[in-house]
């Protein structure tokens, strides 16, 4: 069981000693059955920490945007950029996905291991629970807040009932399939390394997908696609989505002093702001081809999706093609080559043609 | 006009509509949205709310202006294109708090002049409200902003749920038409249901929402704590999505761009499409200098424009209460609490 106390104490700890300049954790939200990432710079505040199955937020994020944040600053006030400065090492609360995603952006360089904590907490025998799953189960009830019980959740609902729900029947599908429960890199530890947890097969989802003939992908594709709003909100909730300028975005071009009109007049739109299909699925595409290889299936993208884009499905894909072709599981080790800039001689190649 | 509508005949009103293309919540994907009702029998009434709101009647994420052409050693042919006329439509189900979006929109289309792309699709529209006798939502908070579950402003016919069956009161001369139409399909309002209507707004007026201190008080708070540093506080856990500002019934701001769909020869479209004060572009100069470059200022635009700038300049808040930027959100801000929070310094 993890024992929500120590990490209260464990953060309460690292901020009194100056370890680290925060530890961003999870608290309550006042949005109602969701937890709400925070950085936490006091030691008081540490009490106000929570460990619950809506903790779904992957901080690894975090840690991308305060070092964007730092270089930003940085670069505005003429001084150097952080590192030494203990004060900015940042400690994030992480489960075994999130864990995985921090080891890819150390495989990355995209911040040194020693500016970092991480406060590995296992998923033990659950995992984070699905809103639309949620819904659906409690009929009508609206969840306000759920909590672990064993291997269910307790859920306390707006109108001030308990209702006990099996973890299996409401968790995220991500969970379900997960692999790796359990943090594989961390500083400190909380709770029990479960690892076979059998609750579904690995890459499950995926295979009721793929099993459609070409046009019956593109017509569920197509569907979906189509209902995208583009708030690329699951571009901005992922750790790995962190290009300072994104093929999408009206302005994708470094814009310098000697930038002449033209040539902002003539910049490359490679996707224009229009959310039609053609659009839609120049976006979705481009950032699952550049997931190939680093998607740790957190989840995030699909959970914040506003209309429910099963956008997971497709990383999810490229995750298989990288583990089933060329036997690579994502993130298990930051010492581990990234998986597009490495190959093996006997990398199988007969796909080429 | 006051009728009564059995909930069986629902069906029988929407047939009755043929003229008309009528669209209802339809729950598809795990969410509630509006979808234009192909059976009849398939229209109900029994949603939430809709994770989008009916804005997009009225202002569509995408607006064609005008299309344009240039053959080589010609000169551009520019054709201004104006939305179709199709047939005018019934949206069922719009919940108040949306239906009180509506003339604040239209305000912002035609104050200084009238937006025709706008108002071509707008005066087609006919809004068939659903009153809330319970918050769909527990982030509702309707009341905070100068509304009630049971406003029926906005809208063209309010209904408000008996049990089985729906007193429908029309409110415009459109929505006069619409309740004819339905012809038998209605029946009329007896003194007992127009008394059990009266009671379900009450009771619903006094249900528990989120609530906003002193409102009165916020605009001049807000611009008092400007330089707050809440805002950045707040919005310390902000991903940067435009999911709050998409999904908002009253967000109106647009961009517009010349998108090239063919370049020998040059064909395109000039088009109008939702824009976002949440991304960073929305506010980036040509420079590369943006003067609104980090999350708190977005925040604070976002929330100062509701309560602060809209109040100012058209005399009403700019947020009906609808709650869908704090039950979506991804990390849980929540525009109730910030703003108690900047301007009263509560919670």
């Amino acid at each position: 069981m993890v024992n929500l106390q120590d990490i209260k104490d464990r953060a309460k700890a690292l901020l009194e000693n100056g370890e680290v300049g925060a530890v961003v954790g999870f608290i309550e939200s006042t949005a109602g059955n969701l937890a709400s990432p925070k950085f936490i710079t006091e030691a008081d505040q540490a009490d106000g920490l929570i460990w619950d199955p809506t903790c779904v937020h992957n901080l690894a994020l975090y840690l991308v945007e305060e070092r964007k944040r730092q270089t930003k600053a940085a670069h505005g006030h003429g001084a150097a950029p952080g590192g030494e400065d203990k004060s900015k090492r940042l400690a994030i609360v992480a489960k075994g996905c999130d864990t995985r995603a921090v080891n890819v952006l150390l495989q990355e360089n995209y911040f040194p291991r020693d500016d970092i904590h991480v406060l590995g907490v296992s998923c033990e025998g659950t995992g984070m629970v699905d809103r639309y799953k949620l819904a659906k189960k409690l009929k009508g009830l609206q969840a306000e807040k759920t909590e672990f019980d064993g291997n269910g959740y307790k859920v306390t609902t707006t109108s001030g009932e308990t209702v006990k729900v099996a973890a299996k029947d409401v968790m995220a599908d991500r969970c379900l399939e997960c692999r790796h429960p359990h943090p594989v890199i961390f500083d400190d530890e909380f709770g029990e390394a479960v690892e076979d947890r059998g609750l579904a097969d690995a890459f499950a989802a995926i295979k009721t997908v793929d099993e459609g003939s070409t046009a019956d992908k593109w017509k569920f594709w197509g569907h979906h696609f189509d209902r995208c709003i583009r708030c690329f909100a699951c571009r901005s909730v992922c750790p790995m989505c962190y290009c300072e300028e994104c093929v999408v975005d009206s302005i994708n071009m470094h814009v310098l002093q000697d930038t002449s009109a033209e040539e902002k007049a003539n910049r490359i739109k490679w996707i224009e702001r229009s959310a039609t299909t053609s659009e839609n699925i120049g976006y979705h595409l481009v950032r699952a081809m550049h997931l190939a290889g680093r998607c740790v299936d957190c989840g995030e993208c699909e959970r914040v999706c506003p209309v429910n884009i099963p956008v997971r499905l497709l990383n999810s894909v490229l995750d298989f093609e990288a583990k089933d072709t060329f036997g690579y599981d994502v993130g298990m080790d930051p010492g581990q080559p990234s998986f597009v800039s490495s190959f093996r001689d006997d990398d199988p190649n007969d796909f080429i043609r | 006009m006051e009728k009564v509508l059995k909930k069986d005949n629902l069906r029988d009103w929407v047939i009755a509509l043929s003229s008309y293309e009528v669209h209802a919540p339809a729950f598809e994907d795990e969410v509630w949205n509006f979808k234009q009702v192909e059976k009849p029998e398939d229209a109900a009434l029994d949603h939430t709310n809709t994770v989008k709101p009916p804005k997009d009647f009225s202002f569509p994420q995408r607006e064609v202006y005008c299309e344009f052409a240039q053959k080589k050693g010609e000169a551009p042919m520019v054709t201004e294109t104006l939305p179709a006329l199709a047939a005018p439509k019934v949206v069922f189900g719009v919940r108040p708090c949306d239906g009180r979006a509506g003339p604040r929109n239209d305000t912002v289309f035609s104050k200084e002049f009238d937006d025709i792309y706008y108002w071509m699709r707008r005066k087609k529209v006919a809004q068939v409200g659903l009153a809330c006798n319970t918050p769909p939502s527990r982030n509702c908070f309707c009341t905070a902003v100068g509304g009630s579950p049971h406003s029926e402003d906005g809208l063209d016919v309010l209904m408000v749920d008996l049990g089985d069956s729906y007193l429908v009161k029309a409110l415009t001369k459109v929505g006069e038409e619409i309740v004819k139409a339905g012809g038998k399909a209605l029946g009329n309002a007896s003194a007992a249901d127009k008394k059990t209507a009266a009671k379900a707004k009450a009771d619903a007026e006094k249900a528990p929402m989120r609530e906003i201190v002193d409102i009165k008080t916020v605009p001049e708070n807000l611009q008092k704590n400007f330089d707050s540093e809440v805002w950045g506080e707040m919005a310390q856990a902000c991903i940067g999505c435009g999911i709050c500002t998409f999904l908002c019934p009253t967000c109106h701001c647009f961009d517009i761009n010349d998108e090239v769909t063919n370049v020998t020869p040059l064909r395109g479209q000039r088009v109008r499409t939702w824009d976002n004060c949440q991304f960073p572009d929305f506010t980036m100069h040509s420079s590369g200098h943006n003067p609104r470059n980090t999350l708190g200022a977005r925040l604070r635009q976002r929330v100062c424009h509701k309560f602060l700038y809209f109040v100012q300049n058209h005399d009403t808040y700019q947020c009906v209460g609808c709650g869908r930027c704090i039950s979506e959100c991804p990390v849980g801000i929540d525009i109730v609490a910030v703003v108690n929070k900047v301007a009263h310094d509560v919670g």
